[in-house]
């Protein structure tokens, strides 16, 4: 990926596997969003693919993109600010939405029960997350920490396949951050979903993924478990700088 | 199901109202009956445009120029296919109204068609380029208007003249020898109950909607387009069909119009009109639904209380007034206790209330030509309305923070 001289992701080679969970790390400026956004269609890369399920994702639009399976949060929080909390949720269950434009306005019962099991979702959802007590809250009006679950909740209710998470936990205290970590490892199980996931904090990260790869200058220096990826120099390079000979 | 049953039951209290009306015309004078109709004509036009401008955020200015698509169209249809129409359906109220429902639904689709036509290439922008653009539009289709003269081109559009077997359009007729022709002028279908009832229809198409799974989405567009397309939302779908929708009702709005004054303008749509139903959704509130009704309401009937003299200098002086005494109480409200503030609000009021009934024969006396000025004053209220509530009467702020990609 490319933009104009600058080389943003030179030759980023990863792939990930059903029902794994994933973490992507690296210094600031490494390029980890931009891998979100050009698996999402929002950058098109000037060189190589991205596959899924065996389709190539370079001619989709991105809302097609999460039509195929592929959801993501974002780093700086994305909610709708005029619609509650629920109703952000509401938002991602148009994509599988049967009902349209003529059913919703003529208010048929076929529609009246989309809608009824639409709303036991969002509550089945927000219950997991812990959010069913400020369900009808402004959503951007909620602590920083509910508003990340707000999103991956957002995320999760569009049923993808492939989960991409932009720093679930940053703005959340060590309690918080280890909560919500069993909670992604839940959710992987529970809904037998793939999760990638970008995370600085190390000790994190270290716990909850199976497997890791680290990003530095757009280049993959480094892939492994987590305590081949502690003791791999490169990453310490990349992280700490050159030590002193 | 519900609402469908209170939509229902609000048609069924306007027909019942209508046919009181049809037993005692008397009970309403003419000139209040106007403004009445001009008041149903303007819910449907600003509750569609907040459809577009409101709920989904695409600021649009051309919305009278869908108007005038509708208008013109319905009308045309209804003169040059009237006799063929009456043939058919006959000439009773039943004919009537099956004649038109027809136009009023011809008028409609025709709007919601030119809707798409410009739509599809200026959904492409956003914000200030996108209010340029259907601005455009809509001085395109008026002007394009204005040159067919089939519809009376430039002059007014009231009816066409049947010549021997053909008919031929007023612009027309000039040259023709004077020979014997039937005037066929546009008929009068637009009634209260007409008016109103589409009103409510409109209200509700468009509650409904927003209330819906699916036009949650349309709310979600507003807010964040990059989050909305990442949660598989088609943008540019949703916002077409927000444009469709609005305009498909602003042709009805025309077509109600045009059948209620019996004759068009293309001046009747230029672009202030299109300001005008704008101002309504503003002053209303973005994406409010009884605010931007009531907004409807309040700036049709406005211009016209301010030819009473009388009512122009107590706006003058009792607006400004009473929004001092909203903000000395909303400032105040921690210093003094509730009665306290009740008590100190209503002494100000009465204490205003008698100063104006003493002052008012000799303001009225010292500045008798008030009512030439109420456009003046009609725009001040507008200042002193949005200085005081930018968001609008029944808006919400929200805290909108910066957005990077």
């Amino acid at each position: 990926m490319r933009f104009g001289g600058l080389l943003c992701i030179d030759s980023l080679n990863a792939h990930i596997e059903n029902n794994e969970l994933v973490g992507m790390i690296g210094p600031n400026g490494a390029g980890k969003t931009t891998v979100f956004n050009i698996i999402t269609s929002v950058y098109r890369p000037t060189e190589g693919d991205v596959i899924f399920d065996g389709k190539s994702l370079l001619n989709y639009k991105t809302f097609q993109i999460a039509e195929l399976g592929i959801c993501r949060t974002f780093q700086n929080i994305r909610l709708f600010p005029s619609l509650s909390v629920k109703d952000n949720v509401r938002v991602s269950f148009g994509i599988r939405l049967k009902s349209h434009f003529f059913s919703a306005i003529a208010q048929l019962p076929k529609y009246f029960s989309e809608e009824k099991e639409i709303d036991e979702k969002i509550d089945e959802l927000l219950e997991m997350f812990d959010l069913l007590k400020v369900k009808d809250e402004q959503a951007t009006s909620l602590p920083y920490g509910q508003q990340r679950k707000v999103e991956i909740v957002r995320a999760l209710a569009t049923d993808p396949k492939l989960l991409l998470l932009d720093e679930p936990a940053a703005g959340m205290n060590p309690t918080e951050k280890v909560d919500l970590m069993n909670l992604i490892k839940n959710v992987k199980d529970k809904f037998k979903i793939s999760i990638l996931l970008i995370e600085h904090d190390m000790r994190v990260v270290m716990g909850v993924c199976e497997r890791i790869f680290v990003l530095d200058y757009g280049k993959k220096i480094a892939e492994g478990s987590p305590s081949e990826i502690q003791n791999n120099p490169r990453v310490i390079e990349a992280y700490l700088g050159e030590a002193k000979k | 199901m519900k609402n469908k049953i209170i939509l229902l039951s609000s048609i069924l209290i306007i027909l019942l109202l209508n046919i009181f009306y049809n037993n005692f015309p008397d009970i309403i004078d003419p000139y209040t009956y106007n403004i009445i109709i001009y008041i149903g004509i303007s819910i449907i036009l600003a509750t569609s445009l907040n459809l577009i401008n409101g709920f989904t955020g695409q600021f649009s200015l051309g919305h009278a120029g869908f108007m005038a698509v509708g208008g013109y169209l319905s009308i045309a249809l209804s003169t040059y296919f009237g006799p063929f129409f009456q043939r058919i359906f006959g000439n009773g109220l039943f004919g009537n109204s099956i004649t038109f429902i027809i136009v009023l639904l011809s008028a409609g689709i025709a709007a919601a068609i030119v809707g798409i036509i410009v739509g599809i290439p200026s959904l492409r922008l956003k914000g200030d380029y996108l209010a340029i653009i259907t601005l455009g539009f809509g001085e395109i289709i008026r002007v394009l208007i204005q040159g067919m003269n089939i519809v009376g081109g430039a002059q007014n559009f009231s009816g066409v003249y049947f010549y021997q077997n053909g008919v031929v359009s007023p612009a027309m007729i000039a040259e023709l020898p004077d020979v014997n022709y039937v005037f066929y002028q546009v008929p009068k279908y637009t009634d209260f109950f007409w008016t109103f009832s589409l009103a409510a229809i409109v209200v509700y198409v468009v509650y409904t909607l927003v209330n819906s799974t699916y036009g949650k989405g349309f709310l979600a567009v507003k807010d964040d387009e990059i989050a909305a397309e990442s949660m598989g939302i088609n943008t540019t779908k949703y916002k077409v069909i927000a444009f469709v929708t609005g305009a498909f009702f602003a042709g009805i709005a025309g077509s109600l119009y045009g059948h209620y004054n019996q004759t068009l303008n293309p001046e009747d749509f230029n672009f202030l009109k299109s300001v005008e139903i704008v101002i309504m959704v503003i002053l209303g509130g973005m994406g409010s639904i009884p605010g931007v009704i009531i907004a409807a309401i309040i700036l049709t009937i406005l211009p016209e209380l301010l030819r009473n003299p009388e009512i122009s200098i107590t706006l003058i002086f009792f607006i400004p007034y009473l929004l001092f005494i909203y903000r000395f109480t909303i400032r105040n409200k921690d210093r003094y206790s509730k009665i306290k503030l009740i008590g100190i609000d209503l002494i100000s009021i009465i204490f205003l209330g008698a100063l104006l009934y003493f002052l008012m024969p000799v303001l009225i006396s010292n500045i008798p030509n008030i009512s030439t000025l109420r456009m003046i004053i009609y725009a001040l209220l507008l200042i002193f309305l949005m200085l005081n509530r930018p968001q609008g009467l029944f808006g919400v702020k929200f805290k909108i923070r910066k957005k990077t990609a």
